[in-house]
């Protein structure tokens, strides 16, 4: 689930963090409830500092994910009918933000791109 | 207590050539606080003066709200110090080294030790001068953290270790710091395991400190731009500009520091265009603080 977490991009690690929760639960590959590591045991195999996955905790709480119970553990929550779609929606609008911003920045034209992402789709389904 | 380390204005000379000129740093409770520097720029001078092992020419050094090298003996006994080159003695085995470490603290835990002996898979039984630099390397850290200091000094702790070892260290360090609450002062030029795990950065080159900033503003403001159309001579800048180079005909690059997105608005006002924004990672933003440092002295001193 971590694989991705990169040190050396200027996103913040809390916030890639964060962000491998919420695609995990708007998954629902984490269902509600589902008890999230402790800041402890995910700092010690992130190898990253213990504050860091505390901030990141903190923004999925303020964000509503999830709820931080003292001393017990940090919980998912029950989202709102339609949070997860909605969530869902949110992340894939910007992955293809990301996407086309790379396109730019390599001048691929967004043709060049429909081509080449059914190209993939075909090869994939082929 | 707000700073666990607090060094104002320190001079140290030991001999002709080196020196540590005008330090000033300050590490905060609960940091984790990344020294870097190349070698020979005073990482080590400056944490044996942290220790009391060196007196300063001139300057005040406050560790855990006590004076050194002044309150040496009460320091020492908070603070766990693993120095870069193993010190302990080869003929003891671990166990005998655990038992000799552990009669100086009060604090020692001994639970903890054993726990750690089994989890870096050490044998208590060998001798120290036979084991593995990584192995010499995990009882190092082992005493350090067993010793339950509120304060880690750590010299490059995971320097010319495999990268697995590096891991179990690192691993255990920072299990340790989110159970106590522990401050971490650790020198390093491994910029990548910096990165990940330090909140707080200090750069030194040649005795000097460049710069102490939190990792997230040095990383979110030192970026590389694309510039067309800039005049040859500019007036004073909003942002740190550490160098500026042609790119292409029509395009520079410019390296700045301190960066803003809202800064954008200063270009049209030179008639020039910003073109692209790139972000850098810690090590291309050290490299560049380093170089802009180097061109400012010597521009000063010409």
């Amino acid at each position: 689930m971590f694989e991705h977490i990169d040190p050396r991009s200027s996103t913040p690690l809390y916030a890639q963090i964060a962000a491998r929760f919420r695609v995990a639960i708007a998954a629902g590959e984490l269902r509600t409830a589902a008890l999230l590591p402790s800041v402890r045991e995910l700092a010690a195999r992130l190898r990253v500092n213990p504050a860091t996955i505390a901030q990141a905790y903190r923004e999925l709480e303020a964000e509503g994910f999830v709820e931080i119970r003292h001393g017990a553990g940090t919980y998912v929550r029950e989202l709102a009918p339609g949070r997860r779609t909605r969530e869902r929606a949110r992340q894939a609008k910007a992955l293809a933000e990301r996407v086309l911003a790379d396109a730019r920045r390599t001048g691929v034209t967004l043709e060049e791109l429909r081509e080449a992402i059914d190209g993939v789709l075909g090869a994939k389904t082929t | 207590m707000t700073n666990v380390i607090e060094i104002d204005s320190l001079h140290y000379r030991p001999g002709k050539g080196f020196a540590l000129r005008d330090l000033s740093i300050h590490v905060p409770a609960g940091a984790i606080y990344g020294f870097l520097g190349p070698n020979g720029s005073g990482k080590t001078t400056t944490i044996r003066l942290v220790l009391g092992l060196l007196r300063p020419q001139s300057g005040r050094i406050t560790v855990l709200g006590d004076r050194m090298p002044d309150d040496a003996p009460k320091i020492l006994a908070r603070v766990g110090y693993v120095p870069e080159q193993p010190h302990l003695d080869p003929t003891l085995t671990v166990d005998e080294l655990l038992r000799f470490q552990a009669a100086f603290y009060p604090t020692w835990d001994g639970a903890r030790a054993t726990q750690l002996l089994r989890q870096f898979d050490l044998d208590g039984e060998r001798l120290f001068g036979r084991l593995s630099k990584g192995q010499k390397a995990k009882v190092m850290i082992l005493l350090a953290l067993a010793q339950q200091g509120e304060l880690l000094v750590l010299d490059e702790p995971t320097d010319g270790l495999d990268p697995v070892v590096r891991r179990d260290i690192l691993a255990a360090l920072l299990e340790y710091v989110s159970q106590r609450g522990a401050a971490v002062f650790i020198s390093s030029h491994l910029v990548h395991e910096i990165e990940r795990i330090c909140d707080w950065i200090a750069v030194m080159d040649d005795g000097r400190l460049v710069t102490e900033v939190p990792m997230e503003q040095l990383k979110n403001g030192t970026k590389r731009l694309r510039v067309a159309g800039a005049p040859a001579t500019l007036g004073p800048t909003p942002f740190a500009l550490f160098a500026r180079e042609p790119a292409t005909a029509a395009a520079e690059t410019w390296v700045v520091g301190e960066w803003k997105p809202e800064m954008a608005g200063y270009f049209p006002g030179i008639g020039a265009s910003l073109q692209d924004v790139i972000d850098l990672d810690l090590e291309d933003g050290f490299v560049e603080l380093l170089r802009s440092f180097r061109g400012g002295r010597s521009e000063g001193s010409a």
